[in-house]
């Protein structure tokens, strides 16, 4: 464990750590673009360039081991020299592409130019031009211009995907990155590509050109998309979320996550969702407020609770699953609760990085607390009470995201044969369209408007948060099973609302608080 | 609030104020007839004021050379707008030099301030603030000018044209 000084402050080490680790470890500032934490170190962009006192030139810091008592400094004005005209040559054949690049905003080269930048070029030269709007694969446009060819791409391609597709072609200023003659950039992490670019060589056809960067506000939140629950970043303003980005976890995700978990915002805006409650009659659907529709139809529940039964999928919190279980088991004494997960026989599939075939978030925790309430049913039970009528109506909390259930529109129609269905769900379904009359759809909140907790396929609880609102009539999963047994929802006085020194956020105001914030900021920026 | 009366030995007494009053009337009448071209008022709709070349009115949107858009939706102009009046709607464009252009620019021309930010914030000469100033619109008129107005109204005869030329930047290599 050797000890070393960073800009005057000891630091104790781990053995073989090089100085741009300490310096990340120490949570101190130093420009770099090709070294990520997650890669191995290539010293291409001679950027982290530091001084080591005994040492007559400037260090790269990301490949130097730190030694016992080494003394390193990256303020001085030397390190920032440096800095600066390494970031020259950086931009002598980057186009003046910002307006249209969609990196604009979080771009590596324009916060390091505002920081150490700042020069007046002293190149005469005209700039190489190079092929733009190159189209890489299904997921990944590049623009050739724009790569300073830090090469954290072809290191994510070689050393995390292992597929191997992106390499660097010809030499000197006319080196580009590219991919082999009829190669596509086609994996399962592709988009981690478009993250870890500095700058905007890598777009995502997916978020290309559809919001500047600047409008958009981020929460941190845990991915839907299949049981390893990866940490993720969710990028939203008022007209909903528009992307998704993985936040580093240790334990769960490291620094990556897969191109379909990226998806799962696409089941969270408004026009994938069920907006309303809805009751299916002969002639079509009549509208109510979600709410109401499910205390209208709470007799339907309590009249005779034991011939009532619940089908629940992996994708709610803990917390929801442990009320409604004991609303259903101890207010009723019924055990007619039922789980259905997607594809069975693809629970087990792992692809040896993250995505696991089990796409419920929450699967886990599912099952604990269905052993914890002594419930243990089988799905054909469930069929052939349905047949003989010892089962009336049936209570569904369906999936969040049902292009992965691959069985939905077969258990719509095997379940649809109960004398009254209730079908609670966030998004909406094509299929609900061919409902039988007398059935009831109300819609539930998605993961990004309530909090709770998930656990993972390896038993980590994870807490999220809420971050937006979007349908804001839906209900939570308790709510609505509250409703639809009868009883009025509680909602609980804050004591400190009232209180000056306890201000509650008022989340309306704050988000266009927030749009101004930066309108305000515009000189500083 | 409170009215602060003066006193002073015109208006001490009121036919004295009124007869004062009159006196300036009556000189300014007698000069505005005795010399018309100095008069400072306008007959308006039919005689009209002549506002300076910069003159900050509507907006316009500059064409190319081919005619189409300059524009390249980098949203600055809708950043910088405090009046929050322009809503723009970013596509891919075929073209890969041009890459990115408007399918959809609206200014609410009823919100909007004439403060001239978004043409200094345009990077690109895309948006200026015209001559015109005269807009009125009888009941159910669109203040929601979209591309069509802005670029190509009859009044602009096929567009102003831009003076930035990407040809021509990209043939001096910036």
């Amino acid at each position: 464990m050797p000890k070393c000084t960073i800009n005057g402050q000891e630091v104790v080490v781990k053995d073989g750590a090089t100085i741009i680790e300490a310096i990340h470890h120490n949570n101190q500032k130093i420009a770099h673009y090709c070294w990520h934490p997650g890669l191995s170190v290539a010293g291409v962009c001679r950027l982290c360039m530091v001084e080591i006192e005994g040492n007559p030139r400037l260090q790269i810091a990301c490949n130097t081991v730190v030694s016992e008592g080494m003394k390193i400094n990256n303020t001085s004005e030397k390190v920032k020299d440096a800095a600066k005209w390494g970031l020259d040559f950086h931009l002598i054949n980057h186009p003046l592409d910002c307006p249209i690049c969609d990196q604009a905003g979080e771009c590596g080269l324009q916060d390091q130019y505002m920081e150490f930048g700042k020069y007046d070029p002293e190149m005469a030269e005209r700039k190489v031009k190079k092929k733009k709007v190159v189209d890489l694969g299904p997921t990944v446009v590049l623009d050739t211009e724009r790569c300073i060819l830090c090469s954290r791409c072809v290191r994510f391609t070689d050393e995390v995907s292992k597929t191997n597709e992106l390499g660097i072609f010809n030499r000197g200023d006319r080196s580009e990155i590219g991919t082999f003659d009829g190669k596509e950039l086609d994996n399962k992490y592709s988009l981690n590509t478009v993250d870890i670019c500095p700058v905007g060589a890598l777009t995502s056809k997916d978020f290309r050109f559809r919001q500047r960067v600047w409008y958009l506000k981020d929460a941190q939140s845990i991915c839907t998309g299949c049981s390893t629950g990866c940490n993720v970043k969710v990028y939203f303003n008022k007209e909903g979320l528009f992307r998704v980005k993985p936040v580093f976890n240790e334990k769960v995700n490291g620094y990556w996550m897969c191109d379909e978990g990226r998806d799962i915002y696409k089941f969270v805006n408004k026009n994938a969702r069920l907006l309303k409650g809805k009751k299916k009659k002969p002639t079509g659907f009549e509208e109510f407020f979600p709410g109401a529709l499910a205390k209208d139809i709470s007799s339907l529940v309590t009249a005779d609770p034991g011939k009532v039964a619940f089908v629940v999928t992996g994708q709610f919190t803990n917390e929801e699953y442990d009320q409604v279980f004991s609303l259903w088991t101890k207010k009723w004494g019924s055990k007619n609760i039922f789980h259905w997960l997607n594809s069975p026989e693809k629970q087990n599939e792992f692809d040896g990085l993250l995505l696991r075939g089990d796409r419920n978030p929450n699967t886990q925790g599912l099952l604990k607390r269905l052993k914890d309430f002594g419930i243990s049913t089988q799905w054909k039970d469930l069929i052939t009470k349905i047949n003989t009528h010892e089962i009336d109506t049936v209570v569904v909390a369906g999936p969040e995201n049902p292009i992965w259930f691959p069985d939905f529109k077969e258990k719509l129609a095997s379940l649809a044969k109960a004398k009254s269905l209730i079908w609670m769900q966030s998004s909406n379904h094509p299929e609900f369209e061919n409902v039988p009359a007398g059935t009831y759809l109300i819609p539930l909140k998605s993961f990004v408007e309530k909090e709770g907790t998930f656990t993972n396929y390896s038993g980590l609880d994870q807490k999220f948060s809420k971050v937006t609102t979007i349908v804001s009539e839906a209900l939570t999963l308790t709510e609505a099973c509250t409703l639809l047994a009868g009883e009025n929802l509680m909602i609980r006085p804050d004591p400190n609302v009232l209180i000056a020194a306890h201000p509650t956020a008022d989340r309306v105001t704050l988000e266009h608080r927030k749009k101004n914030e930066f309108v305000f900021r515009r000189g500083a920026l | 609030m409170s009215v602060v009366q003066r006193k002073s030995k015109e208006n001490e007494w009121y036919l004295s104020g009124i007869f004062a009053g009159l006196w300036i009337t009556g000189k300014h009448l007698v000069k505005n007839l005795l010399n018309k071209k100095q008069m400072p008022t306008l007959n308006y709709p039919e005689e009209k004021y002549e506002y300076s070349p910069r003159f900050k009115g509507n907006h316009v949107l500059t064409v190319k050379k081919d005619g189409s858009l300059r524009c390249t939706a980098c949203m600055l102009c809708a950043t910088n707008c405090p009046a929050e009046c322009i809503t723009i709607v970013a596509s891919e464009h075929e073209d890969p030099t041009v890459e990115k252009f408007p399918i959809h620019y609206q200014i609410d021309i009823l919100r909007c301030v004439f403060c001239g930010f978004c043409e200094e914030a345009c990077p690109v000469d895309a948006v200026r603030m015209g001559p015109e100033w005269q807009t009125p619109g009888i009941n159910g008129a669109q203040f929601n000018y979209d591309i069509n107005h802005l670029a190509y109204r009859p009044q602009l005869k096929g567009g102003i044209q831009t003076v930035l030329d990407d040809e021509e930047r990209h043939k001096s290599g910036i």
